[in-house]
């Protein structure tokens, strides 16, 4: 066993020391670089298929009876739920319930599913939402995610609850499964825009994309793994089937079903500025618009938003699903207690929704509250000390990383003749993951080829591979920190969530004018985002070594370090290589984000693609080049060890 | 599971409770409705103003200016121009006017023929729309006065210290200036943003340029990379435009490249500088065909660079986009007037 695999790291170190050799003996040789405005076959093929989709969009049968009523359909669900707590109807000065109303009412939903300290806690985090400000905005955004929400488990429950039922359901789905999950939200936007047209319903789509599988593969996990004891005795008791699912298995999944809500809304929150930028409302809105005069502040104020609401909607519901677990053993007094609350709850929050209609204090967010002005200053004076401050070490860091790192990379993928490259990484995936993982890369690589982008391909793969070996260090050094002490973890805890829910677009000026227009730019937007999830699977795994070995270590003298090299790490190695593939996709999802900062490559494409029509096609092209980078490094990444669920977010 | 199912019953009954009760009275609304009120009731339609969200103003409503959206393009000169006609159309002829945060041209075009955007104020792009005005979505509305001069540029001190450096055609003699390590053994072209017009490709092959394009792919990537430039003395060498009031502040200048020689019409066309471009107001087909006092006022808007650079420049400052517009057309009656000819509002 060992043998096999030092053999297999010999291979693979002979074919990549092979390749260096070739690639700067052959540089710039046949690399397929294509200028900007230039079409391959076909790019030009995609642009051609744009212009007719553009042109038969009132005519065609499929638009008229299929997308567009979709399109009616999600747009006026949306838009109901925001004249309830967001939109006021026409000539009204608040929608249905004030502010006050909309905010006791989400404080009940929150206690009754699950406690009065997280209903206090969700209450909390919505009133520093309405404290910068943002109150009717943020409600913008609720509303879309809790449509989104909605809709995903219309369509989701069902489909998973099938392929947890049937093992021939699940293989026909897995596929797709597994390419939403790793599809960058910038992908999707120009081909659904061209389909569904901008605005509410394009954006809530695109949630779904990414959402409806998720739910899928956690319903089906939960429906298949339900200990078979019930099922057999309902069976043998003469249920029929839909009796068993209805009675039995649904509710015995009910904890996970709302794991499925839990993800699904953190991912319409991840959505809200892509979302802005097809012109539906929401948080991400005074984002784009903070970026366009670069008011670094105001951008802040709205992040800040975001990442409170996604704060206490994870949190809610976190705890809706502790109490499905924890629930079942309480006592009657406790039971009885509980009544009372919920009965004194309801009484408060009619009042609550009643005095948000006649008071005005209640019914509009009060002005006297509002400290978004001094939290953007304050956003400001950080923002100038950081960039006119810290850029000698940056500039330092950011050039040394360029020539030493990420030149030479990109020299070695991009810049050699395109047949070495496809058949080194075809070599490796051999090697390194199996000859299923290497005949699918191929062909793969053989399809980006095909598409005439090789090349700016070939340049994100360099950013996505330097970003993600920033993000594995960052992730081990961190994620053992955090895994050691809990008090670390604490600390830690609110830079991650921030990390993960704040979007890029907020900190993309601060970091232009650290770096310039720069791969590197881009690179650190990447890192920033990815981090977070690599710490958390690492810090998980580290605590999950069991205690008797570190403490056997310890009392054999080990040195602090030695418990970490010798005994934590090893024993985490999973969660480690874990944590690597999920960065990995991660980093991929932001580095087209780069495309904002200078970084060129796919992301660009995707860009230019969707402002210049001309250049349609290239936009569409590059979206399907970084779906299949993505499936590229997916398979690679996740090698030969068994596939897992990687459910964690 | 049974005490779960009463949280569930009590938030539905308590929900339709609610529902039900926030449905019946009118509140606050009431005072608020402008509709509702017989007499315009100054006193209770202060708050209203006050806290309500920019978009729904409430102005009195006239009969026939109806509801129309403006596409809002990510620059602020843009934001200039499309904020000051908001406010004319909403206080002057009491349109209800929406605006749309949109990516430049394709999307915006999309929504145009969508019917959610009916404006586009400033347009550079000339003539990509034309597929557009060839289904009978868009139609050209005339410039907006504002002329656009697209170049490549370096800051100032620059210049100053290689005066011979205007001269494009002699680029190459200063690649070593402009070297980073994203370009290479070449110089860095910062080329512009994505939906701007650029042609950095085409200049770089017509005098055989050893420069490495740059996309740098937002308009903040090339500010923030013009103001390292001019602050720390990096040279840089970028692509920017006018109008922009970003020029007061960071003083830029200009290399010139061979004026298009238009004797000879084929060596024209493979263009060698970017030319003065009249910025364009582009508006759906719906909005002018519909007899608003909007597409009027459209018709008739036309400022200065100048004008527009004032109004960007205390955007820029920290100004609310809608007080920044107010200030400039309360100081500029005549220009506005002449604006609202025709509409039958003076």
């Amino acid at each position: 066993m060992r043998a096999a695999l030092r053999l297999r790291w010999v291979q693979a170190l002979i074919v990549l020391v092979t390749w260096i050799v070739l690639a700067t003996l052959l540089k710039g040789v046949q690399t397929q670089e294509l200028s900007t405005a230039t079409d391959s076959p076909f790019t030009a093929m995609m642009r051609d298929i744009a212009a007719s989709i553009r042109g038969n969009r009132t005519e065609s049968f499929l638009f008229v009876y299929v997308f567009n009523p979709i399109r009616t359909f999600i747009a006026g669900f949306i838009e109901f739920i925001m004249g309830v707590i967001s939109v006021p109807a026409e000539g009204n000065l608040i929608p249905l319930l004030g502010w006050f109303g909309t905010w006791v009412l989400i404080g009940f939903i929150v206690y009754a599913t699950s406690n009065l300290r997280t209903a206090v806690f969700s209450m909390f985090m919505l009133l520093l939402c309405g404290m910068l400000g943002m109150w009717l905005i943020t409600m913008d955004t609720l509303a879309m995610t809790i449509g989104a929400v909605v809709l995903s488990l219309i369509v989701a429950l069902p489909l998973g609850v099938w392929a947890g039922l049937s093992d021939r359901v699940m293989s026909v789905l897995r596929p797709w499964l597994d390419l939403a999950q790793v599809l960058p939200t910038l992908v999707y936007l120009a081909p659904l825009a061209l389909v569904f047209l901008i605005g509410i319903a394009s954006a809530t789509i695109a949630t779904m994309i990414y959402s409806i599988p998720i739910c899928i593969r956690i319903t089906a996990h939960a429906i298949k793994s339900l200990k078979q004891g019930p099922i057999e005795a309902a069976v043998s008791s003469g249920s029929t089937r839909w009796q068993v699912l209805t009675k039995v298995q649904l509710p015995m999944a009910k904890r996970t079903i709302i794991l499925a809500v839990n993800q699904t809304t953190l991912a319409a929150l991840s959505f809200v500025v892509i979302a802005a930028l097809i012109g539906a409302p929401g948080l991400g809105k005074p984002v784009v618009e903070a970026l366009t005069i670069r008011n670094v502040g105001d951008g802040v104020v709205a992040g800040l938003a975001v990442v409170f609401l996604a704060i206490m909607l994870d949190r809610s519901t976190t705890a809706a699903v502790m109490r499905e677990e924890q629930g079942f053993a309480a006592s009657d007094e406790q039971k009885a207690r509980r009544r009372i609350g919920l009965a004194i709850g309801a009484v408060i929050t009619v009042v609550a929704i009643y005095l948000s209609r006649y008071v005005l204090w209640f019914a509009v967010f009060p002005e006297q509250l509002n400290f978004g002005e001094q939290v953007g200053a304050v956003a400001d004076a950080i923002e100038e000390w950081i960039t006119s401050n810290l850029d000698f070490l940056t500039v330092g860091i950011s050039q040394w990383l360029t020539v030493w790192g990420l030149n030479p990379l990109e020299g070695v993928l991009a810049n050699s003749p395109w047949w070495l490259t496809l058949i080194a990484i075809t070599l490796l995936a051999f090697i390194l993951a199996g000859r299923t993982v290497g005949i699918l890369v191929f062909f793969l690589l053989a399809l980006v080829m095909a598409t005439g982008l090789w090349y700016d391909t070939m340049v994100t793969l360099a950013m996505t591979l330097i970003a993600t070996a920033f993000v594995v260090l960052l992730g081990i050094i961190l994620g053992v920190w955090a895994g050691r002490s809990e008090r670390v973890e604490r600390v830690f805890k609110p830079f991650l969530d921030a990390g993960q829910t704040m979007p890029a677009f907020v900190y993309l000026v601060p970091v232009l004018a650290l770096f310039g227009p720069t791969r590197f730019a881009a690179i650190v937007l990447g890192v920033v985002y990815a981090a977070p999830v690599v710490i958390r699977i690492v810090a998980d795994g580290v605590r999950g070594v069991p205690k008797e070995s570190v403490e056997a270590a310890i009392s054999t003298g080990s040195t602090t370090m030695q418990v970490i090299t010798k005994v934590q790490l090893p024993a985490s190695r999973r969660s480690i290589l874990l944590g690597a593939n999920q960065g990995l996709i991660f980093v991929l999802a932001v580095v087209v984000i780069g495309g904002f900062v200078g970084a060129g490559g796919l992301g660009y494409l995707v860009i230019v693609g969707q402002s210049k029509p001309e250049l349609a096609g290239k936009g569409l092209a590059a979206g399907i080049a970084i779906v299949l980078l993505g499936i590229i490094l997916d398979r690679i990444a996740q090698g030969r060890p068994q596939k897992q669920a990687s459910i964690g977010h | 599971m049974k005490r779960v199912g009463t949280g569930a019953t009590l938030t539905i009954a308590l929900a339709t409770v609610g529902l039900a009760l926030a449905a019946c009275g009118g509140g606050v609304n009431e005072a608020s409705s402008s509709s509702a009120a017989p007499a315009p009731a100054e006193s209770s339609a202060a708050p209203a103003e006050s806290s309500a969200p920019a978009e729904t103003s409430a102005a009195p409503a006239p009969a026939d200016c109806g509801d129309w959206g403006i596409a809002m393009h990510a620059w602020v000169g843009y934001t200039a121009s499309a904020q000051v006609l908001t406010n004319v159309a909403e206080d002057a002829l009491g349109c209800k006017i929406t605006q749309t945060q949109l990516d430049e041209a394709g999307v915006t075009y999309d929504a145009m023929e969508a019917g959610s955007v009916d404006v586009i104020i400033e347009d550079w792009g000339g003539g990509r729309w034309q597929e557009w005005v060839d289904r009978g979505a868009i139609e050209e509305v005339g410039y907006n006065g504002n002329i656009g001069l697209i170049g490549m540029f370096v800051p100032q001190w620059v210049c100053d210290e290689n005066p011979e450096i205007t001269d494009g055609t002699k680029l190459n003699d200063y690649v070593d200036l402009f070297k980073t390590p994203e370009s290479g053994d070449k110089g860095a072209w910062l080329e512009g943003p994505p939906g701007y017009t650029t042609i950095g490709e085409k200049i770089i092959e017509a005098y055989d340029l050893n420069y490495k394009i740059i996309n740098t792919g937002s308009e903040p990537a090339l500010i923030e990379a013009f103001t390292k430039g001019s602050e720390e003395k990096v040279p840089v060498l970028g692509y920017f435009y006018e109008p922009q009031n970003f020029l007061a502040k960071v003083p830029l200048c200009r290399i010139n490249f061979p004026a298009n020689d238009w004797t000879d019409a084929a060596k024209a066309s493979g263009l060698t500088d970017y030319p003065e471009t009249p910025l364009v107001k582009l508006a759906s087909v719906k909005l002018m065909d519909s007899g608003s006092p909007f597409a009027t006022l459209l018709t008739n808007f036309e400022w200065t660079n100048e004008d527009q650079n004032q109004v960007a420049l205390d955007i820029e400052n920290g100004m609310d986009p809608r007080e920044a517009a107010q200030k400039w057309i309360d100081a500029h009656p005549d220009v506005v007037a002449a604006w609202l000819e025709g509409t039958g509002v003076s």
